[in-house]
């Protein structure tokens, strides 16, 4: 179960990793990286570079090809979907681009979830300052249907730190929202990493959204294409731009 | 997982509701359907005429048949028995009360005789005097002497009148010397004579149709009485009363099993379609739950948790109201004379507890299906912008499919192979529900398929809302398949069941008016005195005159396989005499031989074959002298006299010389239409059973394609104002939902016909040697309306009503 020091330093690693869909499309062509913790990183490419399979597969929501995925130190090669689903539950949280909140339960429901779905008493104090993080604590009541598109995004940030997971995907969680609202909900995951250490990494393909990040790494056709720490969104603009034309004459 | 899935429920109300409706009304049904099952199983028949006796014997109406042939057993072998039940009452030898008489502690031994009696023009009961204890009556008035009867009070006459009595064939004058008070409102009126005008009116003195015994007690009774009859008490004894009640208690049972074992198996369907559909419409829902941590395992407990909750209710409900349905469902079959009326409405719990049951496992087996395919939903697709249709063919529903074909054909092949007349519908009937569930397990590729092959039409007929409409269709085959499957169930069963029907009274029909050589009929409901024959054959005109008589015969001897319990039909003609029988060829007796039968009330007889004749297949009838079988039936005479004119003679005029030569006989004469009428009417009882069946499935098929499609339909909100948004005016989106509608009736209705034809066509084959049934086209016309309308209505209207406001605000609502 554990392995070297420098495995677990990492929270997730890919070595390798191929992903072949069946219609013969190769989506991940070999893919090797490492996201070190407390860090937050932005997953960029354009459309079809790969990026979701990417997310999928360092998340233990899709198996790769070929390849070996190491989560938090846990190998994921050959574990079942009920071991994979319980690692997720225990060390990953997740905010999608939208629909990711059950419409049936309030807000404070939504967020104490994973919780229950492990089976744990939800800690009163610890879901009142994550509400509070995330500046919803008068909202707990609500239904998803009653708030705004950033609210739910934000309910949605508070229930992937609840279980305080190894890593927190994120993908394209501004997508759906005006430049405004976005700007708080990313400044509201990097104030995660900023204040207490928590690993995010982002699939986006806005450059603004980015920028907010510690460091992007470029994908296309599969493939790593490049990595810019401190990132500005002109500067990623720029290489998105030249990325764009390397993938159709490639292509 | 249990809180999650109430709170769901709360939410979700539109979903659910669609799987509590198609629960409870499955539910209900096979509750209803257990009631007349358990009323049936009971043949309750409340005690009123034996009332005051706390012990009635009554004869054993059951006849041990071997099942197999005993010579081709082996010495070690066991012999298996069917009990048959004998049509005609079994009476009991006068005998047998004199011996219960020494039986220690009976204080009162009392013989009961009933016959059919009709005093004036009212038709009533007659016993005699010294039975009326057995009620009792109350008597003012004297007790008759010969020549005079104690008449009901209800029958309204007054002491020291003289009427006239027709019983056992002839008119008598009796003076009334008493009229008798019963404790109770009684089923028929009674009519009590003297002991010795009893026994000569009821044609079998010296027995008795049951013995009433006072004090004793029932163990010794039962040992006194032995095999020579059957000891009731309580309840049971009301079977005595009316010995008919035994084959509507069958009848019942038969008809509550296959309308109950049908309806549950819709049911399955009917609950795994909704609950599959409204699992699939969470698709996206499920996968954010999976992707947040929720286990496979965990996914399958909330859909069953879900289901079971809804599915408790709905039972719960159900179970309640089936009494209800069940009451009511029996009251129209008594006023349809499908069951007697003497029958008790009877339903306690068990009905109830098999509703219950049959409605839970459908639900558990469909949540777990159901489960099953959302704990297979990847997480990612929760990141998927739209959800795309799953793949449906599972290994399962293949080998479902191939196996029902499978069935189906080889029971097409045994149809037209093996069986001959109408017996052939019980091998074509359950091939409609192989047809129907093999094409239900692979509907959304037959879906597909056809509306493939519709593309033509579709085109030349529609424009742009029908491509649209066609390609909705086909990629979304899962869903119209949803709707798809109810209504071809419906379509296919109803067309099969209605044509097998139709066709089934008209080769009966046929054979009948074809094999009646008769141009007139005297009958007579109390039986017909046998000198009538001599008066009638001497009638100018008549070429031939005959006793009809109808029973069943069993054959003991050699053994006869294919009679199973049902016996033989017999028919007693008056041109026979003697111990002698002729067979049908295809039993393969030959002239000469000996066989020994029972008689309808159990009296074994042998007799000689002097004809061997080919009959009509599935009309066949051992044809049996008059004077032999007559007096084993419950009237112990014959019914019906048949007539035919001699050549020349009209036969209106023939039927008013018969009415002058049977003046003042208590007979009725009718023509050859009256016959054929008759005989039209007898066949009725089991349309009507037929139409109760199909219609109670229809009922619930449309319910359920309501529930479907309004469910679908509804959800579609977003995808039509998306389709608004693109340039679709609010018209063209419900064309479009037109289009499917009607699209998905038409498949439906191809493929109901299909699974229609695949009964009716080798069963048509080998009745009527023609493929196509014999009934009116309008009711299958009838059956595609109700599908056409049905689909289209239930598509449009929640089309309708999604397409309400503007188009901006249906796209932007999330899931």
């Amino acid at each position: 179960m554990t392995t070297g020091w420098h495995e677990a330093a990492d929270a997730v690693r890919l070595e390798a990793v191929r992903k072949e869909y069946g219609d013969g499309v190769t989506a991940l062509d070999g893919v090797s990286i490492a996201f070190p913790r407390g860090g937050f990183t932005a997953v960029m490419g354009p459309s079809g570079s790969g990026k979701s399979t990417f997310l999928h597969c360092a998340a233990g929501l899709d198996r790769p090809t070929s390849g070996r995925v190491v989560l938090d130190g846990q190998d994921l090669d050959g574990k079942n979907e009920t071991y994979l689903t319980k690692l997720r539950r225990d060390r990953v949280g997740f905010v999608f681009q939208a629909f990711n909140l059950l419409p049936a339960l309030t807000v404070e429901q939504n967020v104490v979830l994973p919780l229950q779905l492990a089976g744990k008493r939800a800690d009163k104090r610890l879901v009142e300052r994550i509400l509070v993080h995330v500046g919803l604590d008068g909202r707990r009541k609500h239904l998803p249907g009653q708030l705004s598109g950033g609210q739910q995004q934000r309910v949605a940030i508070a229930r992937a730190l609840i279980a305080s997971p190894a890593v927190l995907f994120a993908d394209e969680p501004t997508g759906a929202l005006d430049t405004r609202t976005a700007s708080e909900v990313l400044g509201l995951l990097r104030d995660s990493v900023r204040s207490s250490g928590q690993t995010v990494i982002m699939v986006t393909h806005d450059p603004v959204a980015a920028s907010y990040a510690d460091d992007v790494v470029f994908l296309a056709d599969g493939r790593i294409a490049g990595r810019l720490a401190r990132p500005t969104a002109a500067a990623v603009a720029e290489r998105m731009t030249h990325l764009g034309a390397w993938g159709r004459v490639a292509a | 997982m249990f809180k999650l899935a109430l709170r769901t429920l709360r939410l979700r109300k539109g979903g659910f509701l669609a799987t509590f409706v198609a629960v409870f009304f499955g539910a209900l049904i096979v509750s209803a359907c257990g009631g007349l099952m358990e009323t049936g199983v009971r043949s309750e028949t409340p005690v009123q005429r034996l009332a005051a006796a706390p012990i009635v014997v009554g004869g054993q109406q059951t006849l041990k048949l071997p099942e197999d042939d005993p010579a081709t057993l082996e010495p070690g072998d066991k012999h298996k028995f069917e009990n048959a039940t004998l049509p005609e009452r079994v009476r009991l030898d006068a005998g047998l009360a004199g011996r219960l008489r020494a039986v220690p502690g009976v204080t009162g031994v009392v013989g009961e005789v009933s016959f059919p009696a009709q005093i004036g023009v009212a038709s009533a009961l007659g016993h005699a005097w010294d039975s009326a204890v057995l009620t009792p009556y109350t008597l003012k008035g004297a007790a008759p002497k010969p020549g005079e009867v104690v008449a009901d009070a209800g029958l309204g006459l007054t002491v020291g009148d003289t009427v006239p009595v027709a019983a056992h064939g002839s008119v008598g004058r009796y003076r009334i010397s008493g009229i008798a008070q019963a404790p109770q409102a009684m089923r028929d009126a009674a009519v009590f004579f003297a002991a010795s005008d009893a026994g000569r009116l009821s044609g079998h003195p010296g027995r008795f149709d049951t013995i009433g015994v006072f004090g004793g007690d029932v163990a010794a009774v039962t040992a006194a009485v032995g095999d020579a009859g059957v000891v009731a008490t309580g309840v049971d004894r009301g079977a005595f009363e009316l010995p008919e009640t035994g084959r509507s208690g069958e009848n019942l049972i038969v008809l509550a099993a296959v309308s109950g074992g049908l309806s549950a198996l819709v049911m399955v369907f009917v609950v795994a379609g909704t609950l599959t559909l409204s699992t699939q419409q969470r698709q996206r829902e499920l996968a954010l739950l999976r992707a947040v941590g929720t286990t496979p395992r965990q996914l399958r407990r909330m859909v069953l948790g879900e289901a079971l909750v809804v599915g408790v209710l709905a039972v719960g409900v159900a179970v309640v109201l089936g009494p209800v349905l069940g009451n009511w469902l029996f009251d129209r079959l008594t006023a349809h004379d499908v069951v007697s009326d003497v029958l008790r409405f009877e339903q306690g719990w068990v009905p109830a507890i098999v509703a219950a049951g049959a409605a839970l496992l459908a639900v558990v087996t469909a949540s777990f299906v159901a489960g099953r395919r959302a704990s297979r939903v990847r997480p990612a697709e929760a990141l998927a912008e739209a959800a795309v249709e799953r793949r449906w063919l599972t290994p399962i529903r293949l080998i479902t499919a191939i196996l029902c074909f499978a069935g189906g054909t080889a029971l097409a092949i045994v149809t037209v192979a093996v069986m001959t007349g109408p017996v052939a519908a019980s091998t074509a009937g359950p091939s409609v529900m192989l047809w129907a569930f093999g094409l239900a397990a692979i509907s959304p590729g037959v879906t597909k398929l056809v509306a493939m092959l519709l593309r033509w039409p579709v085109h030349a007929l529609t424009g742009v809302n029908g491509r649209v409409a066609l390609r909705n269709t086909r990629v979304g085959a899962v869903r119209a398949a949803g709707a798809v499957t109810p209504i071809m169930l419906a379509v296919g069963i109803a067309t099969a069941n209605i044509y097998l029907q139709t066709t089934q009274e008209a080769v009966s029909n046929q054979a009948f008016t074809e094999d009646l050589r008769a141009d007139a009929v005297i009958g007579a409901p109390g039986g017909l005195d046998p000198a009538v024959l001599g008066q009638v054959r001497a009638v100018p005109g008549v070429a031939a005159a005959s006793e009809y008589v109808t029973s069943t015969v069993f054959v003991e001897k050699p053994f006869d396989s294919g009679q199973h319990d049902d016996g033989r039909p017999a028919l007693g003609v008056s041109e026979l005499t003697g111990n002698i029988v002729e067979v049908p060829s295809t039993l393969g007796h030959h002239v000469g031989d000996t066989l020994s039968l029972r008689l309808g009330d159990g009296t074994p007889v042998d007799v000689r074959v002097t004809a061997v004749t080919d009959q009509r297949p599935g009309f066949e009838r051992l044809v049996l002298p008059a004077e032999l079988l007559a007096p084993h039936t419950t009237l112990g005479l014959a019914p019906q006299l048949l007539v035919r004119a001699a050549p020349g003679v009209n036969p209106a005029t023939l039927t008013s010389r018969l009415r002058e030569a049977t003046a003042g006989l208590p007979v009725l004469v009718g023509d050859r239409g009256t016959l054929i009428a008759a005989h039209a009417k007898g066949n009725e009882v089991g349309a009507w059973v037929n139409y109760l069946l199909v219609g109670m499935i229809l009922a619930y098929t449309v319910i359920s394609v309501v529930n479907t499609l309004v469910m679908a339909t509804a959800k579609r909100r977003r995808e039509f104002g998306m389709q608004r948004l693109s340039g679709f005016t609010r018209g063209q989106v419900l064309r479009m939902a037109g289009v499917e509608g009607g699209l998905i009736a038409t498949i439906a209705v191809l493929l109901g016909t299909l699974v229609a034809a695949g009964a009716i066509v080798p069963f048509c084959l080998v009745v009527t040697g023609s493929p196509l049934p014999s009934g009116p086209v309008t009711i299958y016309l009838t059956v595609l309306a109700i599908a056409v309308v049905l689909s289209l209505v239930a598509i449009l209207v929640p089309a309708w009503a999604a397409t309400r406001g503007r188009a901006v605000d249906a796209t932007s609502v999330g899931e």
